[in-house]
């Protein structure tokens, strides 16, 4: 197909024994590596080896699997890597090394004493807000997972389930620390009383509503972009970082600065994932233009929306001991402009 | 060092809370991209309660046995100690299976993408990350058979030859069923029938085999995965459970389960029973693949859990288990075995003839097996040396019978095989061949979901065997001699040299079979589609559907209930062909 180059003529010429390793695998460097060999082509489809069609289809005309599940197009979806290579094992590895953190915090700060230490205002703070952030990658989770069947290369599949995954993850730490906590500082931190907040409270609506939007998308190439281009940037950013964590360690608190840069680490991960993936279908080499077209346009209709949602959070700040939602802001809209200027893209639009 | 134990959480309290993170939306509405005919209640039950907390270290170190159990497979020598009449047939059975592992994944999200109950979704999910797990340590696996085991010839473009081979094509077909469709109907397909019922024969029963034959390395990858299916099992349980709540699912509950059970019967016991009886030389097992089904998928899944849902409302007559059990006592893969065995030119792994024995055990598990197939597999290793000049395959194809539309193998059983003619685009009749009234059933009352350039030998017809072989790319490295071989031995191999002097040229069965008996054309290949295909009825042209574009019975292109319960008889006379 256009825009494949069969890896097995690059490794017989270099003389290796090409029935020891599979020849299917485009590497994208000098060698395949371990994340190629065991991702790549595991789901073959029209583009890739299924040269008599898709054998099961919808009753609608649609096949295994459909071209127009994203308004996105590339010669080669199949050529698309995650930066990091993140599979199964790996996977494994990281998040039951970001569990372990976290439960090796809570208790060195149940042996050590070290709730006590903590900042009365932050305490008040966390019973108030601390678990609501749980909410927010809840929902992103819910699209996520739902999205990720559609996806046009098993890299990108891989990619938006473990996406999910690590968002699910996420919101069962905060709701876990609430448990914790409502155990050792008298109670006061019910899922309950978070989810009416998240429900009714005027300065998380605006957040309500974009994750609730989230849901509406039924582009995975879109949702990709728009959580990695937008959301995390700007909301996730905002909440986890300049909030939670800035907050946490300002506040001595021993246990939500673990959960946040847990987080945190995996949204490196996505960070990258999302990146490479906005290049790729920016620097696409025939639908690159119609691509950054289409992407520009999605930054467009979410950006403004999430603006306002960031905007709307400052009452939250003001709420919490230890943090100036300007400066947060601030460092929210830099860090999402570096990006898209990182991934060859315009200027997102400014809230009104 | 802290030394005061971390209180243990309540898995239930814990779970509680976290069941609390779903609320209903206000601003906007979910958009799902699938359709299902199902209606949910209001309230559903997860039976599985999975915390990341405990989940993520739990699946690290099933994961760390695994990959340890590779290094210390190599370090014991596996690759040249086990059997290699078995490791070679690990080619088409590993990459099948980790299709498998995708489909089951991606069941997961069109599920979740139509199921709005939040107690359910989180199962489903755990689920997906499960079958991303099974899809790296089973890919682990073909990849370390590849760098390690004697031949690896075949495995150095498995995923290239899937899609495309004879056998595996149908299986792609088969686990295709679990992600594209109705959602609930995948999800029946997928949790219920292949997890709940088949996993055990492919996880549990083939892994014993293997061992047997000194590959403990493909029991352990496998062991594993299936130390994951019971919260799989408990997924479908927990969706029956969720959809039976609604008495107007009751009909589709029955016709949907009904074709799950059998399209998943109809590749996964001839594939597997093939695999699992004639490929090991080990042969202390006394238990055979009958006996195997009895236990597993009879007593342990039929008796035990669907006529059991009887005292929930389902109604689903024994008819098809009993007929399924019938084709296998009838040598259901003892006929398929031969057919597989005399293409070996076109497959990407070798075959091994049988022994005496071999002979002995098939006569003692089965009464009779050498009366009827003995001759048939005599002539098999008589033709496996080249200079015989001579392929089975010639003779085999004279009387081939043909191979189903609906589950892509072939018809052997003759009392069972059946047809129905089906216009092409330019309204000219063809002939469709089944193996099954039950596989007719299916392509009948599912018109668009059987696509593509579906009769392998169609699309061969006429060509000669070394030109296919040539066009699929089976030759090894040195560019004459074939991957696939009738033999083990590393002398005496076959070469395309070999296939030209045997001058054979492929007629579809198909076709031939329609013309002696006097139907239309059995062709369905056309050269001047890009994929190959006749279009035709359910199958690219005028793409009936039962749901959003078809006419429907009251014309708003929806089915209802009663719909369904007359489409699974075969009477939808509101459908538009």
């Amino acid at each position: 197909m256009a825009g494949e180059v069969r890896a097995g003529e690059r490794r017989q010429r270099r003389g290796d024994e090409p029935e020891r390793s599979f020849q299917w695998v485009v590497p994208k460097g000098r060698k395949a590596s371990i994340y190629e060999d065991l991702t790549l082509d595991t789901q073959s489809s029209v583009h890739r080896f299924q040269k008599s069609g898709y054998y099961v289809s919808f009753a609608d005309g649609r096949g295994t699997w459909d071209d127009a599940s994203t308004g996105l197009d590339v010669v080669t979806w199949s050529a698309f890597r995650d930066p990091n290579e993140l599979w199964e094992r790996p996977y494994f590895q990281q998040g039951a090394q970001c569990e372990r953190e976290i439960e090796g915090a809570v208790k060195s700060a149940r042996s050590e004493g070290l709730l006590g230490d903590v900042d009365p205002a932050w305490v008040d703070f966390l019973r108030r807000d601390g678990q609501i952030q749980a909410f927010v990658e809840h929902g992103i989770w819910s699209i996520a997972t739902r999205r990720s069947r559609a996806a046009l290369a098993d890299t990108l599949t891989h990619g938006i389930v473990l996406y999910a995954a690590v968002k699910q993850r996420q919101a069962q730490a905060f709701v876990i620390e609430g448990m914790d906590l409502d155990e050792d500082l008298g109670g006061g931190f019910s899922i309950e009383a978070a989810k009416a907040r998240w429900l009714g409270e005027p300065a998380w609506q605006d957040t309500r509503r974009v994750v609730e939007r989230l849901g509406t998308i039924t582009d995975w190439g879109e949702l990709i972009l728009v959580c990695g281009l937008v959301i995390e940037p700007l909301l996730g950013g905002l909440v986890r970082r300049e909030l939670l964590l800035r907050g946490g360690l300002r506040a001595a608190d021993p246990i939500t600065p673990a959960i946040v840069r847990n987080a945190q680490r995996e949204g490196d991960w996505w960070h990258d994932f999302a990146l490479a993936f906005a290049r790729f279908c920016a620097e696409d080499p025939e639908h690159g233009e119609a691509n950054r077209a289409l992407i520009d346009g999605w930054l467009a209709a979410w950006t403004p929306e999430t603006l306002r949602a960031v905007d709307a959070l400052e009452p939250v700040f003001a709420g919490a001991p230890g943090v100036d939602f300007d400066r947060a802001r601030e460092a929210v809209v830099t860090g999402q402009q570096a990006l898209l200027a990182a991934a060859g893209l315009g200027e997102p639009v400014a809230a009104s | 060092m802290a030394t005061t134990p971390t209180r243990r959480r309540s898995v239930t309290k814990t779970h509680e809370r976290i069941a609390q993170l779903g609320w209903n939306r206000d601003y906007h509405q979910p958009v799902p991209i699938y359709d299902t005919r199902y209606v949910f209640p209001e309230k559903a039950k997860d039976p599985m309660k999975q915390v990341m907390r405990e989940y993520l270290p739990m699946q690290l170190e099933k994961d760390e046995r695994v990959y340890g159990g590779f290094d210390a497979a190599l370090r014991a020598g596996m690759p040249t100690k086990a059997d290699e009449r078995w490791l070679q047939v690990m080619k088409p059975l590993v990459l099948i299976l980790v299709y498998a592992e995708g489909a089951a994944g991606r069941c997961m999200s069109v599920v979740m993408d139509v199921v709005p109950n939040e107690e359910l979704l989180n199962g489903y999910h755990v689920q997906f990350v499960d079958e991303v797990r099974h899809i790296g340590m089973q890919m682990n696996l073909a990849r370390w058979y590849t760098k390690h085991t004697p031949d690896p010839a075949g495995w150095h473009r498995g995923q290239e030859y899937l899609p495309e081979n004879l056998f595996t094509r149908a299986g792609i077909n088969l686990f295709s069923h679990a992600f594209v469709g109705d959602p609930i109907a995948a999800g029946f397909t997928m949790m219920t029938v292949i997890e709940t019922a088949f996993t055990n024969v492919a996880f549990v029963a083939l892994p014993d085999v293997a061992t047997r034959n000194g590959d403990f390395i493909q029991a352990t990858t496998y062991s594993s995965v299936q130390s994951d299916e019971a919260r799989h099992i408990s997924n479908g349980y927990a969706t029956m459970l969720t959809v039976l709540q609604k008495e107007e699912n009751i009909p589709l509950i029955q016709h949907d389960l009904q074709q799950a059970w059998w399209i998943t019967h109809a590749f996964v016991d001839p594939f597997v029973g093939t695999i699992m009886e004639y490929f090991s030389t080990d042969r202390s097992d006394t238990e055979n693949y009958v006996t195997k089904w009895d236990r597993w998928i009879r007593d342990d899944w039929y008796r035990s859990y669907v006529e059991q849902l009887g005292t929930m409302g389902v109604d689903i007559p024994p008819d098809m288990f009993v007929r399924a059990r019938e084709r296998l006592v009838a040598g259901l893969h003892h006929k398929t075995a031969p057919l597989a065995f005399s293409t070996w030119p076109l497959q990407f792994w070798k075959f091994d003839p049988l022994t005496e024995k071999d002979f002995d055990w098939f006569e003692a598990q089965y009464p009779g097996w050498y009366d009827e197939y003995g001759a048939t597999w005599e002539a098999y290793a008589a033709l496996a040396d080249p200079d015989e000049g001579a392929i089975l395959l010639a003779g085999f194809m004279e009387g081939a019978p043909p191979f189903c539309w609906t589950c892509m193998l072939a018809c052997v059983i003759d009392e069972d095989m059946c047809h129905r003619t089906c216009c092409d685009k330019e309204g000219v009749e063809r002939t469709r061949f089944y193996c099954s009234p039950e596989c007719r059933w299916l392509d009948e009352t599912n018109p668009g979901r059987y696509t593509g350039d579906r009769n392998f030998f169609d699309k061969h017809h006429g060509k000669s065997l070394s030109e296919v072989i040539l066009e699929l790319g089976l030759l090894r490295a040195d560019g004459k001699t074939l991957i696939g071989q009738p033999h083990l031995k590393k002398d005496r191999m076959w070469t395309i040299d070999h296939i030209r002097a045997c001058d054979f040229q492929i007629h579809s069965p198909n076709i031939v079979q329609a013309r002696e008996l006097g139907l239309p054309d059995g062709n369905w290949h056309s050269d001047e589609d890009p994929f190959g295909t006749v279009q035709g009825d359910g199958n690219g042209f005028q793409p009936v559907t039962l749901y959003g574009g078809g006419a429907g019975q009251n014309g708003d292109g929806r089915v209802r209930v009663e719909d369904m319960a007359r489409a699974a008889v075969g009477d939808t006379p509101w459908v538009k062909l």
